[in-house]
């Protein structure tokens, strides 16, 4: 189990190769021989509802949790059995876990005597140095208690950058903080971490912000890797119907390929599919179309295909609106840039490459590169 | 969960374990033993002898000398019109156990009601004075009642002025069981303070908005709340009561003896098997007493709940106060308590500083303080008491410290380890002083022979060790809430940053307990200080007498004087020194509770 796994990429450039990793707590198997590897310098998002298993599998990277099965790489190096202090990790937590008892300066400095500076400065220098990259310059002598929580969240990155960690572990970082703030905070971290150059992997149940600050998401659910692609991959060619339902909103249907080829059957509508791929008639397929593809017409493009539906709820986004209509029986959500609501009847149209075709349950691991599932059933 | 934990641990606790078997399981087992092991088989003689004769069991012992009479004999006692029975050593034992289980409920609850459901100056104050009695040792506290109702004490002194008794108060159950309200009532009071500040005033607003009256809102959402907590400071009064010795010792003597003053008598009658087999179903007994209280105590709701905590009413609203019947009652509660529980204090060191004829005098403590040269042979010298009782009390807060903590780090670490901690904490609550101080002389202080040798422990290591086994629950009581408190992520931030387990417990987890630390320590100086039970067997020898065996003595052996006045002294200074760990223990607590 210590064996550095052979397929994996060259050390040179892979920060974290985690091979067949499993963890049980007690009878219950929250991480299911999942196999990974990122890449130095990369922004790596973990995603997932909560108990998929994403906080388990950082926590495991970071040494806070046991394996049952599998190995650990770090730069290269088997650290499965090393303990946190051996792995030179950071992390930051969710309710920043600042040590209440020390300053800020004395936060960010802690780390700093159990390593080594790769350059000859010293602790005072390093803790300023820190401050002013999370714009924290001056609270230096302020306790934890007095800081709001964006900036307790920005001295606990200070604290975990101090070191100088080969990774940086961000469990759910932004969570506790009100939404405005989420967002300006998640920026800087992108910032820093570009700057930086350092790997870093990112939990978050919030699908919006893995898409926003990520080179690459793994999608998780029950212990297991669903997807793990970039961003725009993940978002318009999700490999499975619980992907494509977890990231962004969308709309999923079943049916069955039509007697041409090129259609599917939902529910007596005919929906076509885009080009490619042999499909057999009478095969059940999935389908996704995202809300942002449908457009609210009369039916001014007579050549594109529509569908026809009411509408049931409009809600006003400020830059769109998004409308909750009835389709044969089904719902459908649409977002339309109009300036005013629709209402009443309406026809939705959208071109056939839009709709995305969801490959069957069981199907491996087509569309992740550097991906491969732990067991034939990954996808429930 | 945690990978590689300290491997410091298991040794820890595997010398704990040994230091607790050596200084508490063999001596008590030994006593118990004793019980049902004679003559190197087992035999139940020994209990048949205890329970089978009237004297313990009263009317009860023909259930065991003759159980076919007892069918007859309960017929004939109901022909003969149901007449007063006696249940002998035990039954009194209990029953006046129950009275003071009730007369203690019945003072403690309006106290309750009063810091939980009102405002007033001095409220936080009262609150936090109710854990007082936990640290003052009960022969104080006997002494205190003799002061105040001796026959020449206070009562007497101000009865006197208007021409009046003196009454003879001393040595009447009713003293005897209004000193167990002085310890008890404030423990009713604590706890029940706690059940009902936890309650979430938005479930009462809840009640009030579906239509339920104060009166059926009280009934239906906070009642059943008070309840278990009512139930389980009753059931603690009832174990403290029976197994209480230095009160009854002190204020009833031998004509009111309760069983363990009678064990007492017997140990110090070298009647060692009989107080042996005494130990034993003493031990049983409370061993059943403090099941039933864990299964109250389990059914509590925790008072660390989510909710808010009612407002409290101003208590006092004017000249419109001395109207409200509430109020008045509360006022008049207060005077009564007011003087059940100053009134024995003050009458202390009212008595330390005056002579029989009412005069002021510094004599009592000239006589503290003078090398007692020309005292006769088995005298307690009085400073040498007092340096051995603080000498003691440094040694068994450095043993009972670590013991405590380690109790707290197993209990907080692994689930498992939390029953071990239980069972660990429980058991010397079941053991009584008095058992443990006799098996500890029957085992380590006459000798044993292991692997071979004879081995003796006398004297001081013998008293710290007992001390330090009475004192570390405490510890770890005031330890284990601030260490499990600890968001188990600061120490997995500090491991991530390179600290190795035991660095992040030294750098982050305990500077975080220091308050805990604080205030365990200064419970286990103030319990050490203020142990008797098995101090006084074990300090047979007047040279480790400590502070509280001294007051016995004094109190005990009139030949001082005519008055209480040299124990009074050397209860005033006892009383200073509980008070300055409750200080202590005040202070620390508070500042972890912020």
């Amino acid at each position: 189990m210590t064996t550095t796994d052979g397929n994996s990429k060259g050390a040179d450039n892979t920060a974290v190769e985690i091979t067949e990793l499993g963890v049980d707590f007690g009878s219950v198997t929250a991480l299911a021989d999942v196999s990974l590897s990122i890449d130095d310098g990369e922004f790596f998002t973990l995603v997932g509802p909560s108990g998929c298993g994403k906080t388990t599998l950082l926590r495991s990277i970071a040494g806070l949790e046991t394996p049952s099965r599998g190995s650990v790489s770090l730069g290269g190096q088997d650290v499965t059995d090393e303990p946190p202090e051996e792995r030179n990790v950071g992390i930051v937590f969710q309710d920043y876990s600042l040590f209440p008892h020390l300053s800020v300066a004395e936060n960010v400095a802690y780390g700093l005597q159990f390593h080594d500076l790769s350059e000859s400065r010293d602790t005072e220098a390093r803790v300023t140095e820190l401050l002013e990259l999370v714009d924290l310059a001056g609270f230096s002598d302020r306790e934890p208690g007095q800081l709001s929580g964006g900036q307790k969240q920005r001295v606990a990155l200070a604290r975990a950058l101090a070191p100088e960690p080969d990774v940086l572990l961000l469990d759910e970082p932004l969570s506790a903080l009100d939404a405005q703030l989420r967002k300006e905070l998640r920026v800087q971290i992108k910032t820093i971490q570009r700057d930086l150059g350092i790997t870093t992997v990112y939990v978050t149940h919030d699908q919006a912000e893995a898409l926003a600050i990520s080179d690459r998401i793994a999608v998780m659910r029950n212990g297991r890797l669903q997807q793990v692609d970039t961003p725009e991959t993940v978002y318009r060619q999700p490999a499975s119907r619980a992907v494509a339902e977890f990231i962004g909103d969308n709309n999923v249907f079943e049916g069955n390929v039509a007697d041409d080829g090129r259609h599917l059957d939902v529910g007596g509508t005919l929906v076509p599919l885009p080009e490619g791929g042999n499909r057999a008639a009478g095969q059940s397929r999935t389908v996704s179309i995202r809300p942002e593809a449908l457009s609210v017409t009369d039916g001014q493009r007579a050549d594109a295909p529509t569908l026809s539906a009411r509408v049931e709820t409009v809600e006003f986004l400020g830059d769109a609106y998004r409308v909750h209509c009835r389709w044969n029986d089904r719902s459908i959500v649409v977002k339309t840039a109009a300036t005013t609501p629709p209402e009443g009847a309406v026809d939705l149209q959208f071109d056939a490459e839009d709709v995305h075709i969801l490959e069957p349950q069981r199907s491996g691991s087509t569309r992740s590169n550097s991906v491969r599932q732990g067991g034939p059933s990954a996808n429930q | 969960m945690r990978p590689k934990a300290s491997r410091l641990l298991p040794v820890g606790v595997a010398a704990m374990l040994a230091t607790l078997v050596a200084v508490f399981y063999y001596p008590v087992g030994s006593v118990l033993s004793s019980a049902i092991y004679a003559g190197g088989r087992l035999t139940v003689d020994p209990l048949v002898a205890v329970l089978g004769d009237p004297f313990y069991t009263g009317a009860a012992h023909s259930l065991v000398t003759d159980p076919a009479s007892v069918p007859g004999g309960v017929v004939g006692w109901i022909d003969a019109g149901m007449p007063r029975v006696e249940f002998g050593l035990f039954g009194f034992t209990a029953y006046q156990a129950l009275l003071s289980t009730v007369v203690s409920v019945a003072v403690g609850l309006p106290g309750a009601y009063l810091l939980a459901r009102f405002e007033f100056p001095g409220r936080a104050f009262l609150r936090s004075v109710t854990i007082l009695p936990f640290v003052m040792p009960s022969i104080l506290v006997a002494v205190g009642f003799l002061a105040m109702f001796g026959y020449t004490g206070v009562v007497n002194d101000l009865l006197g002025l208007v021409g009046l008794g003196p009454l003879e108060l001393v040595g009447t159950l009713k003293v005897i069981i209004l000193a167990h309200a002085f310890y008890n009532a404030p423990l009713v009071t604590r706890l029940v303070t706690a059940a009902w500040e936890s309650v979430d005033t938005r479930r009462v607003e809840t009640a009030r908005t579906l239509g339920a009256s104060p009166l059926q809102a009280f009934r239906d959402v906070t009642l059943p709340q008070l309840v278990p907590a009512v139930l389980t400071s009753a059931v603690l009064t009832f174990i403290f009561t029976f197994m209480s010795f230095p009160i009854v010792l002190a204020l009833g003597g031998l004509e009111l003896a309760t069983v363990e003053v009678w064990l007492f008598s017997r140990v110090q009658n070298l009647a060692l098997a009989e107080a042996a087999t005494l130990g034993a179903i003493e031990t049983a007994l409370s061993l059943g007493l403090i099941y039933v209280y864990l299964r109250f105590e389990a059914t509590q709701i925790s008072a660390h709940g989510e909710g808010r905590t009612r407002a409290r009413t101003p208590l006092f609203v004017g000249w419109r106060s001395l109207v409200d019947p509430r109020r008045v009652g509360l006022l008049a509660y207060s005077l009564v308590a007011g003087v059940l529980f100053v009134g024995p204090l003050a009458s202390l060191v009212i008595e330390s500083l005056t002579t029989p004829d009412g005069a002021f005098t510094l004599d009592y403590y000239a006589f503290l303080i003078a090398q007692q040269a020309s005292a006769a042979v088995g005298t307690v010298q009085p400073l040498a008491a007092i340096t051995n009782s603080l000498l003691f009390g440094v040694g068994a807060l450095l043993l009972a410290l670590p013991m405590g903590v380690l109790v707290s780090v197993v209990a907080t670490r692994e689930s498992r380890g939390s029953r071990l901690a239980e069972a660990l904490l429980t058991a010397p609550l079941a053991v009584s002083g008095i058992v443990l101080g006799l098996g500890m002389l029957r085992t380590l202080v006459f000798g044993t022979t292991a692997f071979g040798h004879r081995l003796t422990i006398t004297g001081p290591v013998v008293i710290v060790a007992v001390h330090a086994v009475a004192a570390y629950p405490f510890v770890t009581r005031n330890v284990t809430p601030a260490l499990s408190g600890i968001d188990d992520r600061l120490v997995d931030a500090a491991r991530s940053l390179g600290a190795s387990r035991s660095t992040a417990l030294v750098d982050i987890e305990l500077p975080l307990i220091v308050p805990a630390l604080v205030a365990g320590a200064a419970f286990a100086f103030a319990i050490s200080i203020g142990e008797f039970d098995s101090t006084v067997l074990l300090a047979e020898g007047v040279d480790s007498a400590t502070m509280p065996v001294a007051l016995e003595r004094y109190t005990a052996n009139r030949s001082l004087g005519p008055n209480l006045g040299p124990a009074t002294a050397m209860g005033t200074v006892l009383l200073a020194v509980t008070i300055v760990s409750f200080v202590f223990i005040d202070r620390a607590g508070r500042r972890w509770e912020r």
